[in-house]
This record gives structure tokens, C-alpha cells and sequence, in this order.
């Protein structure tokens, strides 16, 4: 079993290594027949050549903005709405929670080409507002955190309504300290799936200054041919960030896609 | 005091009336007209919808999402219910199997596909050297349509059975451990206790893994438009990437449309179906 | 989520979407050797260029149509000529100003007709071609010499399908043919030679059908890279493709030539593109940014000697006829084809990487290899011609 399992996890890890290895070699060597794993003149010359360009980090940059952007108004917009929906009665509600089940069966994918229309109609094609506003509804994510809500004791609430707190104020200084871990796993999930997401911002954007980190990669060539070490070593740099994010926060991250 | 409800809930609301319901509505309107790219239409009534039912290109492209999903989903479903049992055993390393297992679901897709189209280069990618040395042939892995299939399907379950593998290594964690050591007292072997305890225990899980994989992979568009080339391998073309090029590269965003919608209703059904069937079994 | 990081997040945002690039924005899909002349091409003028190299053909053309129906197009790009028809019409692209044009000596009679007429579309200037880039003929003059195929060290004219059979089988051809573009260029000129009109004339295409199963029964089909290969290593006399694969021999020294494409039926016509300047459609126009994207084009064209190393054949006359390119060897030897060039049919889903290039191309590529009778590979072009006639026409 224990072979078995040490197998399959080098079979898992050897394209990663393949990459790295290709991406430390120099350029001549990288298509040479037959393939051997250690050449002379190894370096990280080609990440150093990455840097350089600026092209991917600006992506990255780029990715890491969108991926906040999304974050941070999908956390305060669902946790919101959740909170209405589990706290408080108002005309409509029952219609607000049946949208939402119905949004979940919603796939993106079919939304591509109206929505880019309507980007297109509300002049903001090929702009961060269309990378961004978008990816922010996720009906799921409310229904997360209403589930969470649902099950705070009512009496919390109540005794800080009596101290004379308002509902924004209970929100804010009793319900989001007390759903934080819930957050959390909305937060990751939502920054995972949008760093990662490719079909969205591919269809959002044209314009190769604002491309994310994937999009980017996908459609820019250089206009030197094709330099394998380089491109291996850009995509290796890019992979990373969630791969050290998984180490630092394992637990969480589990829980989250597990949500 | 009683509005105040629906305040908290307007935000999110705005949003979703904004990019979910209006695009659904503009979707229907351009679905009956021939709305070009750049949004001029005419009205053409139901002409797209039956165009669409007559078009050859989506047909084939349902019916290799159907071969994607049906190769892909078992696959995915048993690596990753084999790396949940191999890596819960309680050893050392028990971290470098899920790190190994788990990263590349992490891998944003264009890395993945950079990083198999590297493996799979005639002559010097890493497989076809592999092949060579063993005395075997070399393989074209991307050239034709059936191998291409092939390859987006291995390198689909390399990339996203670490998602399998999380949900499965939930729930066995979730599997008291006095009820294997009771079954161990009896004198059951392990692999009676995989299959008495482990397996009638995981059949939620099971049921929540392919429900999941079934619905991604009928959307499957990023891994195929990808290793195929955007879009250079026609015969391995997904239903959203037909969607995709007929409203972006033949900029034909009405009949798009119409093709979306019929998609969506399928989606919309099959979804339907397995709620009915859970929703009997409880 | 506290506040602040809400609001730098949010300034952050706002500021990055203000920022753009510091030169006019420039797309091109050359990669390769193209791509390195280009890149010296727009590092040799005066106005700053912020160049951005997309994947070439359907992916490329797809991005550009996005960026146009979005308003927020590159200031320049390029484009194939033969995608004109599905371009300009759309309004996808923003005609050129003549006036502007002429005062930078842009003007009519200083390019081939056959590529200017191609740049207009409703009466407007819609592109401005820096080259035209036909099929030739490469072969290997030991090859074709100890086959005795040469005259005074040149290949000796080719007249007559029995001619150009002959040739091939004495020397060899490499021919690029598996899922390419390529066999609907043979066909096309071996169509138009016959001065085939319209989609489709049956006859003529099933001549022309008839001959590429015959070149292909004697002939080592396969996919480009080992056409290349072949033909650059010496084991091929001939290689029948576009003259952009004249700098891959050029580095690997095999002692080669290139003619024109030879005639072989009633009149000279080689499938040829062109690749154009053109101003992709925005939502606001600066008159001032276009002034000067006009005067970079100005400049770029007059780098054409840069580019016709790379084998193209330069569009502007001037330097075109000019002594230096003359000169260039062996660019300069198939320059007549220049005046024979025919491009796709001017319809909507023809040209580079189009719907009728793909899907002809299949056909007739199994015609090649021998998979497929002329016969029955004339039904289905026409049923595939029919189909994409039947496609209604985005609006």
C-alpha cells in the first residue's frame, strides 16, 4: 500500500518536476533528443529573463487585483444579503430565496456571450469593472452564510438589540466576528476560483495590458518564437502563489473547498 | 424598520438582477434575432433554433462533451478515491501525498495545458521519450482527433482529481475509528472492512463526487480549447467552445445565444432529474 | 474584511483602470523570424509602438473582432486581406482618412492593384498592405540539377500538368497537407488558373481535384514541420509553400532556389494574402492618437526591405522597385508573382484562418493523401461551400 501510494505521488509530482527542470535548463538544451533531466549550465536565468520582461507580473499583478476586487465585494455583498435573508422578514423574501436557488443553476459558461454583450452596451468591455463585477455573484456563497447565520442563537442577537444596537451594527459587530471562519472559507474559495477562473475574464477582456495571469499566458506569444524555459519558468512562477497559499493554509483551504 | 430587511439583501440583488438576470434576459432577446458582434439584429424569430437543430457542428461538439464526460467522471472518480484510501493511512509522509495529489488542482489551467503540451511533444516531450527508450513507438498524443481526446482526458484527471481526492478524504476522516477496530476485533482482513464499512459509508460522497464532476465536465471548455490548440482541433470541440465561436469568432451572437439556451435546458433537466431521484431516496 | 483594505482595493481598481500603455497600441500575430523583423521594424521608427504578438490565425482574428465590437481596440494592428470582407463591413474597423494617407505618399498608384482594390470596401480605404506573400516554388538546385531540371543554374519554366509531374517525380516534392491551410491554397490557384469563377465551378474544380490526387499518389504528403525537414535536409527536390519559409532554409543552408508557382493551366494565378495595416474600430476616436498611427504606418511600410527578408514581397512599389530589393536574393526572383496573385473569394467566411479555409482545406487535404476521390471530395466541397453560403451573415 505504502509503495503503491509513494508511486502514484511520483507520478503525480513528475510533470511539475519535468517543468522545473526544463525551466532551469538553457534554451538550446531544451528540445534536445534523447531527454536527460541534468544538463551543464542549469540556472534560474530564464525566471530572471520572466522578471525582466514584466509582462507576466504585471499579470500576476493584475490577477491579484482582480482576485481582491472579487473577494472583498463578494464577502461584503453575500454576507450582506445573507444576513438579511436569515435575520430579518421583508416583502419579497421568499422570491429573493427562490432566485437564488435558481441562480445556482445558472452555468457561467452560458452566460458568455450575452454577458459580453451587454458589457459591449454598458461601454465597459475590455475594462477591469467587466473583469471584476461579474464574477461577483455567486449565489452559493449567500447560501453558505445564511446556513451559518440560521444557526446563531437568536438570544446573542437579542440581547445587543436590547443594549439599543442596530441591525447594521449587529451585523457588523456580532455576526461577522462570530461567522469569521465561514468568511474565511468564502473568502478563499471565492479568491481560488476567480485566480484560477479562465473562461470569464478570456471573453471580458482583450486588451493584453489587463489580461489575469491565465489569459494572459494563453494568448500572448513572443514575438522571438518560442522559448520553452521561459514560458515553463513563467508558468511555474504563476502556479505557485496558490500552491505556498495551500501550504500556509492547508486546514482552511480544505474546509473551504469542501464548502 | 420593516424595509430595512431588504437593504441588506439590495447590494447583492443589483449585482445579480445586473449579471445574471439580465444577461439571461438579453441572451433570449438576441437568441431570435441574427445580432452580430457588434450589436446590430434584425429580428429573425425562431430561425436560430432551428438552424441549430440542423447544424452538424452541434451535434458533434454534444457528442464529444458526452465522450469528455463519460471517460473523464469514472476516471476522475476512482483516482481520486484511490489517493483518498492510499493517503489516510496514518504514515509519515502522509503530507507530500496530499501536496502531490492536491496541487494541481491549485494550477490555473493554462499552466496545466503548458505543462502537458510539454510531456507530449513528439521527440523530446517527456512521454514519447519514455516510449522510445522502452523500445515502444511514439505516440502523437495532440494530432489526431481520438488521441487528442485521450490526452485532454489524462491530463483533465491529473489536473482535477486532487478535487475527488479532498472530498473523499473528508469523509473517510469522518469514519469513527472504533468501528474498524470493533470489525478488527471480529477478525475482519482489510479488505472486508473496506468494503463492509468504508465503501456503504462513502455513498454520499460517491453520489456528491460524480453529481459534481458530471455538471464541470459538461461545461468543459478551458482544458479543450487549450490543448487543442484554441480551437485547432475541431474534432475534440466541446459545446461551449461552439458556443464561444459562434458568437466571437463568427460573431454570430444571436445564434450564440440560441445555442446557450438549448445547453442551459439541458443542463437545467439533468440537473432536475437528480434532484428528483435524491430528493425520493431521502 | 476591514474597511481599509476595501478602499485601497477600491482606489487600486480605479487607478489601474485610468493607466494605459505609454506608446499607440500595436497587434500583430507574427511569431518566429516575422515576428523579429517586425520587432526591429518598430524599434527602427520614430513613433513608439506598444507592440503585443497574439497566437496566429482564428485565435488571433477572434481577439481582434472582441477588441473592436468593445470600442477599445488596439490604435493599430494587422490583418490578412482576404479577412477584410468579414472585417470592414461589420464595422470592425474605421475606414483610413485618403487625404491623411496621401500626404504620407500612401496612395493607390504606389501599390499592385490586385492587393489595393482588396484594402477598399464601400468605396473607403479600410487597410494599407505592406506585403503581398504568394505560394512558390522552393527547390534544391543540386537536386533538381542531377535531375536535369535546371537551365543556366535556374529551374527551367514548368508548362502543363505533365510538365509539373514529371519534375516532381524526378526530384521528389515535400508537401505540407495534413490539417493545414495549404491544400486549399493548391487548390484555389490551380482553380483560378483555369480562370475558375465563382463557388464553384464543377468542371474546373474537379481538374484541379483530379491533378492535386495525382501529385499526392507520387508525392511525400505529410504535416508541415517534416515537409520542412524533408526539404531542408536534401531529401526532397521540391517544396511547394508560401516564400515565409525562405529564411528557415536560408539558416539551414541547403542549396535551394525559389521560382514563381508554375503555370499550368491556361493563365499565371498563384493563391496569395496579404498582410495589412489596419485601424481596428473604437468607441472614441482621437483625431490626433490617428494622425499619428497613420505617419507610424507611414514609417513601417517604409521599413519594407526589413520585412521582404523574411520573404515577403513589399506592397509599396517604391521599394518594391527599388534597387536594394532588386538586389535581394532570392526574394527578388519570384517578385512577378506579385501581379499574379489571387486572393480568397471576397465573401464574408473566406480568407486566413477562415471557416471555408478549414473545412476545404480537410477535403481536399484527403484528396491529397490519397483517402479521398477527386469525385467525391467535389460533392462535399460543394456541400460545405453551400453550408457556409446558407450561414446567415451576423448583422
Amino acid at each position: 500500500m505504502r509503495a503503491l501510494a509513494a508511486v502514484l505521488a511520483v507520478i503525480w509530482l513528475v510533470p511539475l518536476a519535468w517543468t522545473l527542470d526544463t525551466a532551469l535548463k538553457p534554451e538550446s538544451e531544451t528540445t534536445r533528443i534523447p531527454v536527460s533531466w541534468f544538463v551543464p549550465g542549469m540556472s534560474l536565468d530564464a525566471f530572471g529573463r520572466v522578471f525582466g520582461d514584466g509582462e507576466v507580473l504585471a499579470w500576476l499583478g493584475n490577477s491579484l487585483l482582480v482576485g481582491v476586487a472579487v473577494t472583498v465585494l463578494t464577502v461584503a455583498v453575500t454576507s450582506l444579503a445573507a444576513f438579511g435573508l436569515s435575520r430579518t422578514r421583508f416583502r419579497g423574501r421568499s422570491f429573493v430565496l427562490a432566485l437564488l436557488v435558481a441562480g445556482v443553476v445558472v452555468p457561467p459558461q452560458v452566460l458568455i456571450v450575452p454577458l459580453f454583450a451587454e458589457m459591449v452596451g454598458l461601454g465597459i468591455a475590455d475594462t477591469y469593472w467587466a473583469l471584476v463585477l461579474p464574477q461577483v455573484v455567486l449565489p452559493a456563497m449567500v447560501y453558505v452564510l445564511k446556513k451559518f447565520f440560521d444557526g446563531v442563537p437568536r438570544e446573542l442577537e437579542e440581547a445587543a438589540v436590547i443594549d439599543g444596537a442596530g441591525r447594521l451594527r449587529v451585523y457588523w459587530s456580532l455576526m461577522l466576528p462570530l461567522a469569521r471562519p465561514a468568511l474565511a472559507a468564502v473568502a478563499i474559495f471565492t479568491f481560488v476560483t476567480t485566480w484560477n477562473n479562465f473562461l470569464w475574464p478570456f471573453v471580458a477582456v482583450s486588451d493584453p495590458h489587463l489580461m489575469t495571469f491565465p489569459v494572459g499566458l494563453a494568448t500572448v506569444q513572443s514575438s522571438y518564437g518560442v522559448r520553452y524555459a521561459q514560458v515553463l519558468a513563467a508558468a511555474l512562477l504563476g502556479g505557485l502563489p496558490l500552491v505556498a497559499l495551500f501550504l500556509a493554509f492547508q486546514r482552511q483551504l480544505v474546509t473551504a473547498i469542501k464548502g | 424598520m420593516k424595509r430595512s430587511g431588504f437593504w441588506f439583501v439590495a447590494p447583492f440583488l443589483v449585482l445579480y438582477v445586473a449579471f445574471l438576470v439580465v444577461p439571461m434576459l438579453v441572451g433570449l432577446g438576441a437568441s431570435v434575432t441574427d445580432q452580430g458582434i457588434t450589436g446590430h439584429a434584425k429580428f429573425v424569430g425562431g430561425a436560430n433554433y432551428l438552424e441549430l437543430f440542423r447544424d452538424p457542428a452541434v451535434w458533434s461538439s454534444l457528442w464529444h462533451t458526452l465522450i469528455f464526460t463519460v471517460t473523464s467522471t469514472p476516471a476522475i472518480v476512482l483516482v481520486g478515491l484511490g489517493m483518498a484510501l492510499l493517503a489516510n493511512r496514518a504514515v509519515p509522509e502522509r503530507w507530500l501525498y496530499r501536496l502531490a495529489f492536491f496541487a494541481p488542482y491549485l494550477l490555473p489551467v493554462s499552466v496545466v495545458v503548458l505543462i502537458w503540451n510539454w510531456l507530449y511533444q513528439p521527440g523530446f516531450g517527456l512521454i514519447n521519450d519514455l516510449l522510445t527508450r522502452l523500445g515502444l513507438g511514439e505516440v502523437g498524443w495532440l494530432s489526431t482527433d481520438g488521441m487528442a481526446m485521450t490526452s485532454i482526458v489524462i491530463t483533465t484527471v491529473w489536473w482535477t482529481a486532487g478535487f475527488g481526492f479532498l472530498l473523499y478524504l473528508a469523509a473517510l476522516q469522518e469514519i469513527p475509528r472504533q468501528l474498524y477496530e470493533a470489525s478488527a476485533l471480529d477478525g475482519a482482513t482489510p479488505l472486508q472492512q473496506l468494503r463492509r464499512i468504508t465503501m456503504p459509508l462513502l455513498s454520499r460522497t460517491h453520489q456528491l463526487v460524480i453529481v459534481l464532476q458530471i455538471l464541470a465536465s459538461l461545461k468543459v471548455f478551458d482544458q479543450i480549447y487549450l490543448l487543442s490548440g484554441q480551437g485547432g482541433i475541431p474534432g475534440v470541440r466541446s459545446i461551449v467552445q461552439y458556443i464561444y465561436e459562434s458568437g466571437f469568432t463568427r460573431f454570430r451572437v444571436g445564434y450564440a445565444s440560441a445555442i446557450s439556451y438549448v445547453f442551459f435546458a439541458l443542463i437545467a433537466v439533468i440537473a432536475l432529474v437528480h434532484f428528483r431521484l435524491t430528493a425520493e431516496k431521502r | 474584511m476591514d474597511r481599509r483594505t476595501f478602499i485601497l482595493a477600491g482606489t487600486a481598481l480605479a487607478t489601474a483602470a485610468c493607466s494605459g500603455p505609454a506608446g499607440l497600441a500595436y497587434w500583430d500575430l507574427f511569431s518566429g523570424g516575422d515576428g523579429s523583423r517586425m520587432m526591429d521594424m518598430v524599434g527602427a521608427i520614430g513613433t513608439r509602438l506598444d507592440a503585443v504578438t497574439l497566437a496566429w490565425g482564428t485565435p488571433y482574428y477572434t481577439k481582434l473582432a472582441m477588441a473592436a465590437a468593445g470600442g477599445r481596440a488596439p490604435d493599430l494592428a494587422i490583418l490578412h486581406l482576404s479577412r477584410l470582407p468579414g472585417f470592414a463591413p461589420m464595422g470592425l474597423l474605421d475606414p483610413f482618412d485618403d487625404d491623411l494617407l496621401a500626404a504620407h505618399g500612401l496612395t493607390q498608384d504606389r501599390f499592385p492593384p490586385a492587393v489595393w482594390n482588396r484594402a477598399r470596401s464601400d468605396g473607403r480605404t479600410y487597410a494599407v498592405p505592406l506585403d503581398t506573400h504568394p505560394l512558390v516554388l522552393f527547390y534544391n538546385t543540386e537536386l533538381c540539377g542531377k535531375a536535369g531540371l535546371l537551365e543556366n543554374g535556374r529551374l527551367r519554366p514548368i508548362r502543363g500538368p505533365e510538365q509539373l509531374l514529371a519534375a516532381f517525380d524526378k526530384a521528389g516534392l515535400a508537401l505540407a497537407a495534413a490539417r493545414d491551410v495549404n491544400p486549399w491554397r493548391l487548390f484555389w490557384t490551380l482553380y483560378r488558373q483555369q480562370n475558375g469563377q465563382g463557388l464553384l465551378d464543377d468542371a474546373k474544380a474537379l481538374t484541379a481535384l483530379r491533378l492535386l490526387g495525382k501529385i499526392g499518389a507520387t508525392t511525400r504528403f505529410t504535416d508541415n514541420n517534416a515537409a520542412v525537414a524533408l526539404f531542408g535536409s536534401g531529401q526532397a527536390g521540391f517544396f511547394w509553400n508560401g516564400e515565409w519559409e525562405l529564411p528557415t532554409f536560408q539558416t539551414q543552408h541547403t542549396p535551394f532556389d525559389v521560382a514563381p508557382f508554375p503555370q499550368v493551366y491556361d493563365r499565371p494565378a498563384v493563391h496569395a494574402d496579404s498582410h495589412a495595416f489596419v485601424l481596428p474600430h473604437q468607441r472614441s476616436r482621437d483625431p490626433q492618437l490617428t494622425a499619428q498611427t497613420i505617419s507610424a504606418v507611414a514609417e513601417l511600410i517604409g521599413q519594407s526591405l526589413t520585412w521582404a527578408r523574411g520573404g515577403h514581397i513589399p506592397a509599396y512599389q517604391p521599394v518594391a522597385a527599388s534597387q536594394a530589393y532588386l538586389k535581394l536574393l532570392p526574394q527578388a526572383n519570384y517578385r512577378s508573382a506579385a501581379a499574379e496573385v489571387e486572393l480568397d473569394p471576397p465573401v464574408w467566411f473566406a480568407g486566413a484562418a477562415s471557416d471555408l479555409q478549414s473545412a476545404a482545406g480537410a477535403t481536399i487535404g484527403a484528396v491529397l493523401g490519397g483517402t479521398k476521390s477527386p469525385e467525391v471530395a467535389l460533392g462535399e466541397l460543394k456541400a460545405t461551400l453551400v453550408r457556409l453560403r446558407n450561414t446567415p451573415k451576423p448583422a
